[in-house]
C-alpha cells in the first residue's frame, strides 16, 4: 500500500517545527518503524530517528503517531494511517535531538542510574544456602519484562509539571530489585527511592498503568514499593520523612474515630500543630467564615470501635506474616 | 433500582458540606431512596496499605450486602477504592481469608454481590438521561462546564468497568443544557494527593488544570469528586499566585450543577461556601417560576 508520512523535521525542541512528507509503498502489516527504516534507508539518510532491537524488547523506538505514544515496531503501519498518512512527531517530556530521535540519557537512563541498579547479590539460592523459588520470583518477573519504552512516563501526571520526578519506568526498575529475593539491598534502595522526586510524589492517578503496553502495571509496583517502605518502618529519607508523618497522622485518625479528619491530617502532616497549624491558618480561616468548617473537635462515628478492633487484627495478622 | 446504601465519606462530612447537601437534595427530586451507612470506616483513599483498607471496606461491603442494596458513593476516590477492593473480594479464597481473619468477630460475612457505584454513574444508569432531561427547570443555557473527573472514575479500567463512564459528565452537562469546554487535563491528577508531600506539584496541576478551564472560556468546571474540590477550589488561589496568572474559575460539584438546572436554590446548593466565588455562574442563572423544594 502506498502512504504518506509526515514527520517532524528539525534540531532540537525550540525551533519552530517543520513537517516533511514522505511517500513509500510498503505491506500493510509493516510496521511504522520499519517503513521508516525503509524511508531513510532508500529517500532520505539525514532522518534521524531511535530503535534497535524491532521486536518489542528494547523499548528504544517510541514516538508520538498521529499524537498517540507508540511502540513503533509493534505498530503496523495499517492501524496507524489516518486519512492516507500518519504523522510522526519527538515524544513529549524528553529533549529532542534532532527530528524525532530523542535523549534518552536525560529521559530515562539518567533516573535509572540514580537507583544504582543491578543486583546486589545476598547469598540466596546460592550453594544450597536458600532456594528462591518459582513463586518468589514471579513478580519480579513480570516487572522484568519492562522494555524502558517510557510510555509511562509520558502519561505520568507528575511529569508533566516536573520534569525531575524520577517517574513509573524508572521506579519500575527499583520494584525490580527490592523484590528480588536474591538483593541485599532492599532496604538502602527504598530510602533512596522515598527522596523527593521520588515514590511519595506520585499521585497514584493510574495514567502509568493506562498506558503501559506490556501489562507491567506501573503504578501498582510504586504503591507495592510505598507498602514495603511502610513495612520495613523506613522513616529516613525527604519524602520517606515526610511521607510516614502523613500516613501515621492518616492511620492515627481513622484507628481512632473511624474515619479522616482532614483537617487533622493537614496540619499533622505539615509538621505538627505549630508548624502545621500556622501553615494551615489562612486556608483553615477562610474555611470557617464559609462555613465549611468548623472547630469543634472531631467526632467519632458509630462504628469506630468496630474500625479499631480491625486495626487491631492487621497488626496481629501481619506480625505473625513477618 | 432506586434505593441505594449511601457511603457518603469522610469530605462531605467535613470539609465540604456542600457536597451532602446537594446530593440529598438531588436524590430527593428523583425520586431516588438513600439509606445512609453510618457506622462504616475511611475506605482508606489509597493512603492506607490494602492490607488494612480491604477489610474495612469488606466490613462496609457486608453492611451493604445484608440492606441487599448497592453502595452509593459520591466521590472518585471512595468510588476507586472500595470498587477495586470489591474486585479483589470477588477471589474466593481472599474473600474466605478477610472474613475469616475480620469480619466473622464481628458475625458479619461478605459473600461478594456488593455493587459500588458513584452518584455519577447512578444518575446515567440507574435514572437515565431521558428522565433527567425531562426534569430540567433552569436548563444552563449559554453557560460553558468544564468536566474534570478525579482519577479514579477513569482508571484502571478494570475497577471502573464500562468504557462509556469516561463520558457521562459531557453527556449530563449536554443533558441540563451547558456546553461542554474541554480541557486536556480531565481525567488527570487534580494535584491533592501531592498537597501534603510535594506542595509545588500539586499547585503546578491546579494551575494547568484550571488555568485551561479559563483559556478555553469555560464559566466553571465540575466535579464528581470531593478531593478534586478541595484542590481546584481551595488551592486555586495559591496556584494562580505560583504560576503569576489570576484564575478565578468557580468549581462546581456535580450535584450542585445538576441541583442548578433542576431549579434548586443556589445557597441551599451551598454554591457560597466556596473559596473562588460562584457568584458570576449564579448571576447568569434563568429564575425559576415556582421554587422547587427537596422532599
Ligand atoms: S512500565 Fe511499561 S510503559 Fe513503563 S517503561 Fe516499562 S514497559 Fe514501558
Amino acid at each position: 500500500m502506498e502512504l504518506t508520512f509526515n514527520v517532524r523535521r528539525g534540531d532540537g525542541r525550540t525551533k519552530d517545527a517543520t513537517y516533511q512528507a514522505y511517500h513509500v509503498d510498503v505491506e500493510p502489516e509493516t510496521s511504522v518503524f520499519e517503513a521508516l527504516v525503509k524511508v531513510r534507508e532508500e529517500q532520505d539518510g539525514t532522518l534521524a530517528f531511535r530503535g534497535n532491537c524491532a521486536v518489542g524488547f528494547c523499548g528504544d523506538c517510541t514516538m508520538l503517531v498521529n499524537g498517540r505514544q507508540e511502540v513503533t515496531c509493534l505498530t503496523t503501519v495499517s492501524k496507524a494511517l489516518k486519512d492516507d498518512a500518519i504523522k510522526i512527531d519527538p515524544i513529549p517530556y524528553a529533549p529532542t535531538v534532532k527530528d524525532v530521535m530523542y535523549d534518552a540519557k536525560r529521559f530515562i537512563w539518567d533516573k535509572v542510574n540514580s537507583f544504582s541498579p543491578g543486583v546486589v547479590f545476598n547469598g540466596a539460592g546460592w550453594g544450597g544456602a536458600q532456594a528462591v523459588t518459582d513463586d518468589d520470583l514471579r513478580p519480579v518477573r513480570r516487572a522484568m519484562r519492562c522494555t524502558m519504552c517510557g510510555i509511562c512516563d509520558q502519561g505520568c501526571t507528575v511529569i508533566d509539571v516536573n520534569l525531575d520526578f524520577k517517574g513509573p519506568a524508572a521506579l519500575t526498575k527499583v520494584y525490580r530489585y527490592v523484590f528480588d529475593p536474591r538483593d541485599g539491598r532492599a532496604k538502602e534502595r527504598v530510602v533512596e527511592a522515598g527522596e523527593t522526586n521520588g515514590v511519595w510524589d506520585c499521585v497514584h492517578c493510574w495514567e502509568a498503568s493506562d498506558h503501559c503496553p506490556f501489562d507491567i502495571d506501573p503504578t501498582h509496583r510504586i504503591m507495592d514499593l510505598r507498602d514495603r517502605s511502610v513495612r520495613l518502618g523506613v522513616k529516613s529519607g525527604t519524602g520517606n520523612r515526610q511521607a510516614a508523618r502523613h500516613y501515621n497522622a492518616f492511620e492515627r485518625s481513622v484507628e481512632n474515630h473511624g474515619w479522616l479528619d482532614e483537617r487533622n491530617v493537614a496540619i499533622q502532616s505539615y509538621g505538627g500543630l505549630i508548624k502545621g497549624g500556622l501553615k494551615m491558618m489562612p486556608t483553615g480561616l477562610a474555611a470557617l467564615r464559609r462555613g465549611k468548617a468548623n472547630l469543634l473537635p472531631h467526632p467519632k462515628r458509630p462504628g469506630a470501635s468496630a474500625i479499631k478492633a480491625l486495626f487491631a487484627r492487621y497488626r496481629e495478622v501481619t506480625r505473625t506474616e513477618r | 433500582m432506586n434505593r441505594f446504601a449511601f457511603y457518603p465519606g469522610c469530605v462531605s462530612k467535613g470539609s465540604c458540606p456542600e457536597l451532602y447537601e446537594s446530593v440529598v437534595q438531588v436524590m430527593g427530586l428523583l425520586d431516588m431512596e438513600v439509606e445512609e451507612l453510618t457506622d462504616v470506616g475511611c475506605s482508606g483513599a489509597g493512603v492506607l496499605t490494602s492490607e488494612v483498607s480491604d477489610p474495612i471496606n469488606a466490613r462496609t461491603l457486608a453492611k451493604a450486602e445484608q440492606m441487599g442494596l448497592a453502595l452509593m458513593t459520591i466521590c472518585s476516590t471512595c468510588q476507586g477504592v472500595i470498587g477495586a477492593a470489591a474486585l479483589r473480594l470477588q477471589d474466593p479464597e481472599y474473600r474466605a481469608f478477610i472474613n475469616k481473619e475480620y469480619l466473622a468477630a464481628e458475625g458479619l460475612e461478605y459473600q461478594g454481590t456488593t455493587e459500588v457505584k458513584h452518584f455519577l454513574w447512578v444518575l446515567v444508569e440507574d435514572f437515565g438521561l431521558d428522565e433527567l432531561k425531562a426534569l430540567v427547570r433552569r436548563p444552563l443555557e449559554g453557560m460553558g462546564f468544564s468536566p474534570f473527573y478525579g482519577c479514579y472514575l477513569r482508571r484502571p479500567a478494570d475497577v471502573v468497568g464500562r468504557r462509556e463512564r469516561r463520558t457521562y459528565i459531557e453527556k449530563i452537562t449536554e443533558v441540563l443544557g451547558g456546553t461542554v469546554v474541554n480541557i486536556s487535563g480531565k481525567g488527570k491528577c487534580c494535584g491533592f494527593p501531592s498537597l501534603t508531600i510535594n506542595e509545588p506539584n500539586a499547585l503546578a496541576m491546579t494551575a494547568k488544570h484550571t488555568g485551561e478551564a479559563k483559556d478555553n472560556g469555560a464559566d466553571a468546571m465540575v466535579t464528581p469528586c470531593p478531593l478534586c474540590h478541595l484542590e481546584l477550589d481551595g488551592e486555586q488561589t495559591q496556584a494562580a499566585a505560583a504560576a503569576r496568572r489570576t484564575i478565578e474559575m468557580p468549581i462546581l460539584h456535580l450535584p450542585q450543577m445538576v441541583g442548578l438546572a433542576l431549579g434548586l436554590d443556589p445557597k441551599g446548593l451551598g454554591l457560597g461556601r466556596h473559596f473562588v466565588s460562584t457568584a458570576k455562574i449564579v448571576a447568569q442563572l434563568e429564575p425559576v417560576e415556582a421554587a422547587v423544594t427537596a422532599t
